[in-house]
């Protein structure tokens, strides 16, 4: 199992989202991405993401000067 | 006496971005390039380039693709040396490229990359086989306009089929001109439009999906979001996602997912996947003050589109003037975005925002169209080094900031 650290700092909408559907292309079921962003619409963003997508949404975490979300690939097929 | 070395500028790429960032500079340095004081060679095999918003007329409007190119020679101010050779290698410490199949180090005191992006089909298997496209170039488009004259029924597939891609709305546009072209046939009932794209709505910025989300539904054009294409079947005609899910078409019209220059990949400064890594604002490559990348090439979080090569080009351009002359002007790019999204029928709307705005939420006009048509007519004079006024007219300045 991997883990995914994405640097999307300074981004705005859309692209944390961006960033996180390319980690997410490469990742494996199992696999972990964290995606650090300052855009405040990243956390209810990938929550829809993640519903739609079925992977799940691990935790979100306001760190003062960005946020911090963590997601665990649980949704590609086998 | 006192003798003043030569300054060197080398650009590599002929598209928008290094055309616009080279005539600028031979304009503006015209007296120093005279005085042998500087030069500026331009780097880039192709001998033809084309007008790239383009390839939509030619796809959906049957535009001859002959229409929309221009040969580069008729193109590049006679104060910058055009080399027609692809560069190979590119070493920032020791300020030089090397150019395909050659030895010869070429220096240079200041460099612009502006090598642009292109369809990567080797991401998504089957989609080669399967797929036309309006991406790679104005024959390949031409295909697809051959294609949509003999359909009568059927489902049509067209969308977002990987990140990154160049110019953001044009899956959305050819969902709208395919609209418009089946409508006029009088034959829109007995066909389906059904566009996929990987964001979680119509269109990535929010303040434009609620835009064009009634044109949707008032056209019956199906949208199917967070759809993540993974593999194409071109034998069962049916796309997979990477969550399992499929999709049959008849017709599939997908834009791929785009790359960066060979060149680039693995370098020490662009990012994993190729994109050269940028200050956002300064546009210089990573701690190297006197290289910059432009356009389609960078990894900065904005649209890959031709209006943000050519306003980065002016940034650039104006840094360099400036550290010659030895001025302490030193411009930064706002982020500024212009992208028009046309959406049938004569009407468009524009998706812009800066590093620091919200993309605007502007509805679909006529006037938008025509100004969009506009900025199509001034294109290649653009190029050239024309019109700059108009630009900073048109963008009230906001692309920059001193």
């Amino acid at each position: 199992m991997a883990t995914f650290n994405v640097n999307s700092i300074g981004t705005a909408c859309p692209g944390p989202i961006t960033d996180l559907i390319r980690a997410y292309k490469k990742a494996q079921n199992g696999d972990m991405i964290v995606l650090v962003a300052n855009d405040p619409g990243v956390v209810p963003d990938a929550k829809i993401w993640c519903e739609r997508t079925r992977n799940e949404f691990v935790s979100s975490k306001d760190t003062g000067d960005s946020l911090e979300i963590t997601i665990k690939v649980t949704g590609k097929k086998a | 006496m006192k003798v003043i070395r030569m300054k060197k500028i080398a650009i590599i790429g002929s598209g928008a971005g290094g055309l616009i960032t080279s005539s600028k500079l031979a304009k503006e340095l015209s007296k120093e390039i005279k005085n042998e004081e500087v030069s500026i060679t331009l780097y880039d095999k192709k001998t033809e380039q084309e007008f790239q918003p383009g390839y939509l007329e030619v796809a959906f409007r049957g535009t001859d693709p002959s229409k929309i190119k221009k040969r580069v020679n008729k193109l590049v101010n006679p104060g910058v040396n055009m080399v027609y050779e692809n560069v190979e290698k590119v070493d920032l410490a020791n300020r030089y490229i090397r150019t395909e199949g050659s030895d010869k180090n070429r220096d240079f005191d200041y460099l612009v990359i502006s090598t642009g992006a292109s369809p990567d089909y080797e991401q998504i298997p089957g989609l080669k086989e399967a797929n036309r496209d309006f991406h790679t170039n104005a024959d390949k488009s031409s295909l697809i306009y051959n294609e949509i004259s003999n359909i009568k029924s059927g489902k049509i597939v067209v969308g977002i089929g990987g990140l990154p891609y160049k110019c953001p709305p044009s899956p959305n546009e050819s969902a709208f001109m395919l609209d418009e072209y089946f409508t006029r046939k009088g034959i829109r009932d007995k066909v389906e439009i059904v566009y996929v794209t990987p964001f979680t709505r119509i269109y990535s910025a929010e303040s434009i999906s609620e835009v064009i989300e009634p044109i949707y539904k008032n056209r019956s054009i199906e949208s199917i979001t967070t759809f993540n294409t993974d593999t194409v079947d071109p034998e069962k005609k049916e796309i997979t996602s990477l969550e399992g899910e499929t999709l049959k078409y008849d017709h599939l019209f997908l834009t791929p997912p785009h790359k960066t220059a060979g060149f680039l990949k693995g370098s020490e400064y662009s990012d994993e996947d190729g994109w050269v890594k940028v200050d956002k604002k300064d546009l210089h490559i990573t701690t190297y003050d006197n290289a910059f990348a432009i356009g389609d090439t960078t990894n900065i979080p904005i649209s890959k589109a031709g209006v943000e090569a050519h306003l980065e080009g002016i940034v650039v351009g104006s840094n360099i003037i400036g550290d010659i002359r030895g001025t302490d002007k030193n411009y930064k790019f706002t982020g500024r975005t212009q992208c028009s999204m046309e959406t049938g029928f004569h009407k468009a709307t524009f998706v812009v925002g800066t590093y620091d705005r919200p993309v605007e939420k502007i509805e679909p006009s006529r006037m938008n169209y025509m100004e969009k048509k506009v900025m199509e007519e001034i294109y290649w004079s653009s190029l050239r080094g024309h019109y700059e006024w108009l630009f900073k007219y048109h963008f009230k300045e906001d692309y920059f900031q001193d």
